[in-house]
């Protein structure tokens, strides 16, 4: 059993301590809690902007000194963004745990002086060309984007993705970015996870020492999400510069760790995963109307997300293929799954948590979540159980509550070539 | 302010690390078996290496050693592809096949309790699939629409013209997957014939990491690839690359591009090179690493991409040396000019103790992070078959890295890499990059997506 020591600075800041020894490692892992979700309309991409800005240096860490710091250790390091959190990470050599703790709370607390225009400017036009890589300038690229336009309203801040939109990349301003620091990016709205080779006392002694000079902020502006749901089906068809047709599904679901999220996550094994699941087998293997299909679930924090999608073989069209996926997700519902299935789709979770655990940095970033979503480090001691539990039937009922059109927007992307 | 944060804190005593112990045994059929045990999580991965890969495909049926790998789940002893899915999933495993240009793949990662029936299947997929004809022609059409789907993919066209124009028509000179032409010509005989001339167990290793007893593992591996018949040695490919005496550009034009594809550089080495420690601390330094010269010039300093690299391909014959950005249209041709000036910078000897220390010890200190998980391991091990790396390889790794000093990166830089004749080709919007990019005074030259040449 993993060992799991969790208490708060009086700054507020979450410390959840995991010794191993197992490997000459530490896995340094901090979870803010925001993302995307928390901007506004005009200002969208601004909480990952932020994540590149705050690798160019604070107080006491130079311009790009940050990376150098743990590259030149043999440390790898990154940050990511995402709707509810946003998350910063570095792997040591256990004996530069000090070097770790050291750059995480200088840009904890010591972010501001170092702000510069030309800081922006540069990573700005960096954060222009990730979005030109990733979503522009390939195919398909912006189907999420235009997916969460469609299931959410204008409101409900899921209605667009991190990376945001390139009108508002050109419109943040330093007063911008100094704001959105002072607001999130505090102690006390923060998790610091420590997994690997370290003694607690001397780990809790530097993270007393490095982190515990900095101020908490003041109140939190006030949020609430509240998702209005879909009355029928939302539907987007448009051309595209790609060869084939492809159809994507946004099913809502309740939030991440919810029963039916986690019926729902091994009911996208059953249905997409292997050669023998329910759409591969009648979509790629048995009718060869598609390509490839996919489905899964999203780790959420505000609501739970279903994406689900499939290529269509050239000559194929895509009401051939929703035709079949009805047919597949409506026997499912009339003749429940099998306990083959169940036993496969439980074993899948277990050995895809087992190896999230297998690592240092994945287990860290695992527990800095369950901390930040569901403020209890220790779940990762229970977080299979549910899924160990799950039945047949509640799997079954899941997809006959969810599997819907009504509770589902679709977007299809339609080569330019065929006939409007 | 407190002192203790003006600067960075010194480093505890290191913890020493060793790569863990491997057992190795050869089986009479001429298999050779590695086992390391690694006890982290209740997991064992398991891998069958082919020592063939593309590079052994006939050169008018390009292809075939790929398109053989995804057929190894097709089928394989009694049980069709979807038996052998469900079974997998039944032991709570996930089995993966997959070929590249050295070698081809089979791979289970499974829940330690169950490696034994595991094993069974791995031997089961590695010589005695059943390839059939159904199986064939589905993959073979899920691969032809795969390549059609990479006529729209800037990364891929990038890749796929580059290597062509460096190496021509024969090993190397494509992608591992083919061409639309040359996946149209195989048929099932070409597969089966590539399995019987290349999938031999004095041609492969099988290797296994994880949560497990390695006497017990042994037992388990020689039961289950015992009756692997031996058969004679593949011959080795050779590569007919084009030669040329001067630095070329070739606009490959896609019209809506929001971005160049840039692709710069030669033939590299392979990797049995001598050079092969300081080369890899010299690319580490030029472009290999985030916080290399390429990528802080192009992306810290310019903020013209999101990420730019440099890296050999160290394959078992001359693979390419490349560097890749993605970057905005308006400044592409600028670009070329930096990632061109640093190629020639590195060469004149200018290399700071400094930033040489910091990526030495970058490559040195990261070894253990990248072998934490039994998968990480059991890649290692597969390395270390397809190459013949010495047992003590990775003991020894980082005696070696510590060995390369200053003089060693100029030396190699000078003589690996040429940037006067380097192939330049990018992917991106020709009416947009063409002026711009004949500033450069080099021959230029203008191809479709096909790669035929624009009149």
């Amino acid at each position: 059993m993993l060992s799991i020591e969790d208490y708060r600075l009086d700054n507020g800041l979450r410390v959840v301590l995991n010794e191993d020894h197992s490997a000459p490692l530490v896995a340094i892992n901090v979870w803010y809690h925001v993302g995307s979700k928390n901007e506004r309309p005009g200002r969208t991409g601004f909480a990952h902007l932020f994540e590149h800005m705050l690798f160019s240096g604070s107080k006491h860490v130079g311009n790009n000194e940050h990376f150098r710091y743990v590259q030149s250790v043999g440390g790898v390091l990154n940050g990511t963004t995402f709707f509810d959190r946003t998350n910063y990470f570095e792997t040591l050599p256990s004996n530069y745990l000090a070097l770790g703790l050291w750059l995480e709370s200088d840009r904890m607390g010591f972010f501001l002086p170092a702000l510069t225009q030309e800081k922006l400017d540069i990573q700005r036009e960096v954060v222009k060309e990730e979005r030109r890589q990733r979503y522009d300038n390939v195919p398909y690229g912006t189907a999420f984007e235009r997916l969460l336009h469609l299931a959410y309203d204008p409101d409900y801040s899921y209605h667009w993705p991190t990376i945001g939109s390139m009108e508002d990349l050109g419109a943040a301003s330093l007063d911008d970015v100094r704001e959105f620091f002072q607001t999130w990016y505090r102690p006390d709205n923060a998790v610091l996870t420590i997994a690997g080779d370290f003694s607690p006392k001397e780990a809790k002694e530097l993270v007393q020492r490095y982190f515990g000079e900095i101020a908490p902020g003041g109140g939190f502006p006030p949020f609430t999400l509240q998702r209005k749901p879909l009355e029928n089906e939302r539907r987007e068809r448009f051309t595209d510069r790609v060869q084939l047709p492809r159809l994507y599904r946004l099913y809502h679901l309740p939030k991440m760790g919810e029963r039916d999220w986690i019926h729902a996550d091994l009911l996208t094994t059953i249905l997409a995963s292997d050669k023998a699941s329910r759409l591969d087998r009648a979509l790629v293997h048995e009718q060869q109307i598609a390509q490839d299909v996919a489905a899964y679930v999203l780790p959420t924090e505000s609501t739970g997300i279903l994406l689900m999608q499939a290529t269509a073989k050239e000559g194929i069209d895509i009401e051939q293929l929703e035709t079949a996926i009805d047919e597949e997700i409506a026997r499912l519902v009339s003749g429940g799954v099998t306990d083959d299935e169940m036993t496969r789709a439980k074993n899948r979770a277990e050995v895809e948590f087992a190896h999230q655990i297998e690592n240092y940095d994945t287990r860290a970033d695992l527990i800095g979540m369950f901390a930040t979503y569901f403020g209890d480090p220790a779940l990762v001691h229970r977080w299979l159980e549910p899924y160990k539990g799950a039945t047949a039937a509640g799997l079954r009922d899941v997809a006959a509550r969810y599997l819907v059109p009504s509770n589902r927007a679709t977007s299809v992307f339609r080569p330019q070539t065929e006939a409007a | 302010m407190s002192g203790f944060r003006t600067s960075a804190p010194p480093a505890g005593p290191p913890r020493t690390f060793h790569f863990p112990n491997v057992t190795r045994r050869t089986l009479s059929n001429g298999l050779r078996v590695l086992v390391a045990e690694r006890r982290t999580a209740p997991l064992v991965s398991m891998r069958t290496l082919i020592r063939s890969g593309a590079d052994r495909d006939p050169a008018d049926v390009a292809g075939v050693a790929g398109l053989l790998a995804d057929l190894l789940d097709e089928g394989a002893g009694e049980r069709d592809a979807i038996r052998l899915a469900e079974d997998i999933g039944l032991l709570g495993g996930a089995l993966g096949t997959g070929a590249d240009w050295d070698a081809a793949y089979a791979s289970i990662d499974v829940l330690s309790r169950n490696a034994e029936p595991s094993a069974s299947i791995l031997a089961d997929v590695s010589f005695r699939a059943t390839l059939p004809q159904d199986g064939f022609d589905r993959v073979r059409r899920e691969r032809l629409t795969e390549i059609l789907q990479q006529r729209d993919e800037p990364a891929a066209i990038a890749g796929k013209r580059f290597a062509s124009l460096l190496y021509g028509r024969g090993v190397y000179g494509n992608s591992v997957i083919g061409t639309a032409e040359s996946v149209s010509r195989i048929n099932i005989d070409h597969v089966r014939r590539y399995y019987a001339d290349h999938y031999l167990p004095n041609n492969s290793s099988v290797v296994l990491a994880g949560d497990v007893v390695t006497d017990d593992a042994l037992r388990v591996l020689e039961s289950a690839f015992a009756e692997w018949k031996r058969g004679p040695e593949p011959p080795m490919p050779a590569i007919e690359p084009a030669p040329f005496d001067s630095s070329r550009v070739y606009i490959i034009d896609r019209p809506h591009a929001v971005q160049s594809e840039i692709r710069i550089g030669h033939i590299g080495v392979p990797r049995a090179c001598e050079d092969y420690f300081p080369l890899s601390v010299m690319n580490a330094l030029l472009g290999g690493v985030f916080n290399s010269r390429i990528n802080l010039n192009l992306r810290e300093r310019h903020g013209y991409t999101y990420g730019a690299r440099s890296a050999f391909s160290f394959r078992r014959l001359a693979g390419p040396f490349v560097v890749a950005a993605p970057v905005r249209n308006e400044v592409t041709r600028e670009s070329v000019t930096e990632i061109l000036g640093e190629l020639r910078r590195i060469r004149t000897g200018d290399v700071e103790d400094g930033e040489l220390n910091d990526t030495k010890n970058y490559l040195m200190g990261v070894f253990p992070a990248t072998v934490q998980s039994a998968g990480d391991i059991a890649g290692r091990l597969l390395d270390m078959e397809l190459y013949g790396l010495p047992e003590d390889y990775f003991d020894r790794y980082r005696e070696n890295i510590r060995a390369v000093g200053r003089e060693d990166i100029a030396r190699v830089a000078e003589k690996y890499l040429d940037p006067d004749r380097v192939l330049i080709v990018i992917v991106g919007s020709a009416a947009q990059i063409r002026e711009p990019l004949g500033t450069l005074g080099l021959p230029l030259h203008e191809l479709d997506l096909e790669g035929q040449p624009i009149a």
